[in-house]
């Protein structure tokens, strides 16, 4: 915040005095040369208006003020007179976890090699961030319910999604996990994983493209990133029980 | 500290006797989940000294599928293990017994679902014997051919699990820039990338159009070098091959008395092929081998590997002569919309990437079949695994269990 007109002028004389006539070789530093400032003058960017930085944010005593003022309008101004981006840990945190969506590694039946597809060589999923198949429910934040979900199977599918951390989101891949699909008449399938888990998005189809799972998985991160997604009932952070 | 916020989601077992959860059976399910009720359950989970259970899946990354296994160990050596299957039962069966003939088809696709179109021929073959149905001849060389096709994705993507399973993630990502060809193009005929629901009573649905055949052309261009290009990433890879060799080793004797069919058979030094032994369709007029490897003793799991790789130079014959020989005329027979059998029974079996997959159909006359029973090769080949895996290292289960190329949802229905 040393940027000052008159700073730089000190410097320019200092050089010229140091170095007279061109020969700088041997020239001993004067005594007040090294602790003067270094100035590199701004070439980077203009602000539009110079002088608003002082004279309005004393004004301020909440970034919500901020916010709502016209000089969060516009970029030159966040930019040029603020010299920070004003903006929650949240919203970086939720950019960060909208970026970087860890599946967990499961699949149950005919999807799962649909998922598999999705995640290899011809439909890249690692480039929106969600490659990652993690094996362990520890390190994932999507469960991908890829298949049928029988009722034997339910039990260890609902213990899964307990043993993730908050925050979690699920995703219900293909017919059988949104509605029951072509196994709805039989007497061993859970008729929609909605039934014994919460679901954020649904990706119908039997089974879906591998491309439709890319669009639903794209979906989850807006809904991250909104916050209009499954929100944790627990406070994030480690569960303590309260008797510890 | 505030009260703990109740699920909003509504409890699973409230409504659904049938789901059982960790709250009913306690935090954690014992590792009998029952009492013992045979001998072999009580002698298997008594613990000897030093052994311990561990559980495999039924959410396990490499297990092909849900499939848990409790493992009884001692250190690295697998004692002794248990099979726990039925998590994928999805009752297939039943769902037959209760459509009509058209709709089996599409209920029955999703069994095995790598390799579905064979899923679909042995019981259209089975209700084409049962209705003496004439299927036209360019429909026969269309199965063929899709058929054929799909049997390469299938043991491209076994090649790519196969690898995965030991630990080695690339091969999976040229599998699958094979499978995806391979199923794209399908597509483009079928209208679907997995569950394609192709073939019907006397015929297939449709005739093969314009960009099947262009992409078709533009893939056997390169087919036979993109397999030897493949195979070159994993046959002389020697941690691969000394990983495979001599583990679970299947002779002669044991694959007879088991019933294995299949690439498993062939890789024991049996040549048995159902579309050799009991031909069916367009294969008594094409020229292909049957390939066996395999010594006296038997086959290991590296036979069974490179013999599935043998299968696709033979598939790759196939399509070509199927190309070729491929005659002009209709797809379909023309049949009744609503089919109603003779009473009788029919058996038909074809040759899917696993190994023999029959369909026994028995009709009372009605357009429904009174009882309909399939006969999966992947659940035979899991009977194996008890035996193959027993005084193994732990690591080498997974290179047993993937030589076989199980899939679930063919062993539980």
């Amino acid at each position: 915040m040393a940027m000052t007109p008159g700073g730089a002028e000190t410097a320019a004389q200092a050089a010229e005095d140091s170095a007279p006539g061109g020969e700088a070789a041997l020239v001993k530093a004067a005594p007040g040369d090294v602790s003067s400032p270094i100035i590199v003058p701004n070439t980077l960017w203009t602000s539009a208006r110079p002088n608003s930085y002082e004279s309005t944010a004393a004004r301020f005593t909440h970034l919500r003020e901020l916010e709502h003022s016209d000089l969060m309008l516009s970029d030159t101004a966040r930019w040029g007179q603020l010299e920070v981006i004003p903006t929650k840990a949240d919203l970086i945190i939720d950019l960060i976890r909208m970026n970087s969506l860890w599946p967990l590694l499961s699949g149950l039946a005919c999807c799962a090699i649909e998922m598999m597809s999705a995640a290899t060589s011809k439909n890249d999923m690692d480039r929106w961030g969600m490659f990652p198949f993690r094996a362990s429910p520890r390190q994932a934040d999507v469960l991908i319910v890829a298949g049928t979900l029988t009722t034997k199977m339910a039990g260890p599918l609902v213990r899964l999604w307990e043993q993730m951390p908050e925050p979690k989101w699920c995703v219900a891949m293909g017919d059988c996990t949104c509605s029951g699909g072509r196994y709805k008449r039989s007497y061993s399938t859970i008729e929609g994983i909605d039934r014994v888990m919460p679901v954020d998005v649904y990706v119908p189809g039997c089974p879906p493209r591998p491309e439709g799972l890319i669009y639903g998985m794209m979906k989850l991160g807006q809904l991250v990133k909104e916050r209009r997604g499954h929100w944790p009932e627990h406070p994030i952070g480690p569960n303590v029980p309260q008797d510890v | 500290m505030t009260a703990p916020v109740q699920p909003h989601y509504p409890h699973p077992s409230a409504d659904d006797p049938r789901i059982m959860l960790d709250a009913q059976i306690g935090q954690y399910e014992q590792v009998p989940p029952y009492p013992p009720r045979t001998e072999r359950e009580a002698e298997f989970y008594t613990l000897g000294d030093g052994e311990m259970f561990l559980n495999m899946g039924p959410q396990h990354p490499s297990t092909h599928g849900v499939l848990r296994v409790v493992l009884k160990i001692n250190g690295e050596k697998v004692v002794d293990l248990d099979p726990v299957l039925g998590y994928l039962h999805r009752g297939v069966e039943k769902l037959c017994e209760n459509s009509d003939y058209h709709h089996i088809i599409s209920q029955i696709d999703p069994l095995e679902y790598v390799s579905s179109l064979f899923m679909e021929w042995a019981p259209v073959m089975a209700f084409e014997k049962l209705m003496d149905v004439q299927v036209p001849r360019r429909a026969e060389y269309i199965r063929v051919l899709t058929g054929e096709l799909l049997r390469i994705a299938s043991h491209a993507l076994f090649q790519g699990w196969m690898a995965l399973d030991l630990g080695g993630l690339t091969p999976i990502l040229y599998s699958f820039i094979e499978r995806d060809e391979i199923v794209e193009m399908l597509a483009a005929v079928t209208g679907q990338r997995m569950l394609f629901n192709y073939f019907r009573i006397g015929g297939v649905n449709g005739d093969l159009n314009h960009e099947f055949m262009s992409r078709l052309g533009d893939w056997m261009s390169r087919a036979a070098v993109q397999h030897e290009a493949n195979i070159g990433l994993l046959n002389e890879n020697e941690i691969f091959v000394r990983r495979m060799r001599d583990i679970g080793r299947v002779d002669r004797d044991t694959a007879l008395r088991m019933g294995v069919t299949g690439p498993n058979i062939r890789a024991a030094g049996i040549p048995f092929d159902v579309r050799r032994a009991h031909p069916y369709s367009v294969y008594p007029e094409l020229e292909f081998n049957v390939p066996v490897r395999g010594s006296n003793g038997g086959g290991d799991s590296l036979d069974r590997y490179l013999l599935r790789l043998d299968e696709v130079r033979e598939s790759i014959r196939i399509i070509d002569q199927c190309l070729h020989e491929m005659p002009d005329g209709p797809v379909m027979a023309r049949l009744p919309r609503l089919m109603r059998p003779r009473p009788g029974r029919a058996w038909a079996a074809v040759e899917s990437p696993r190994g023999l997959f029959g369909t026994y159909v028995i009709s009372d006359g009605t357009d429904q079949p009174f009882r309909f029973r399939i006969h999966d090769p992947s659940f035979v080949h899991l009977q194996l695994v008890g035996m193959l895996m027993k005084d193994n290292l732990i690591a080498d289960t997974m290179a047993v269990m993937a030589s076989l190329d199980p899939v679930m949802g063919g062993i539980d229905k």
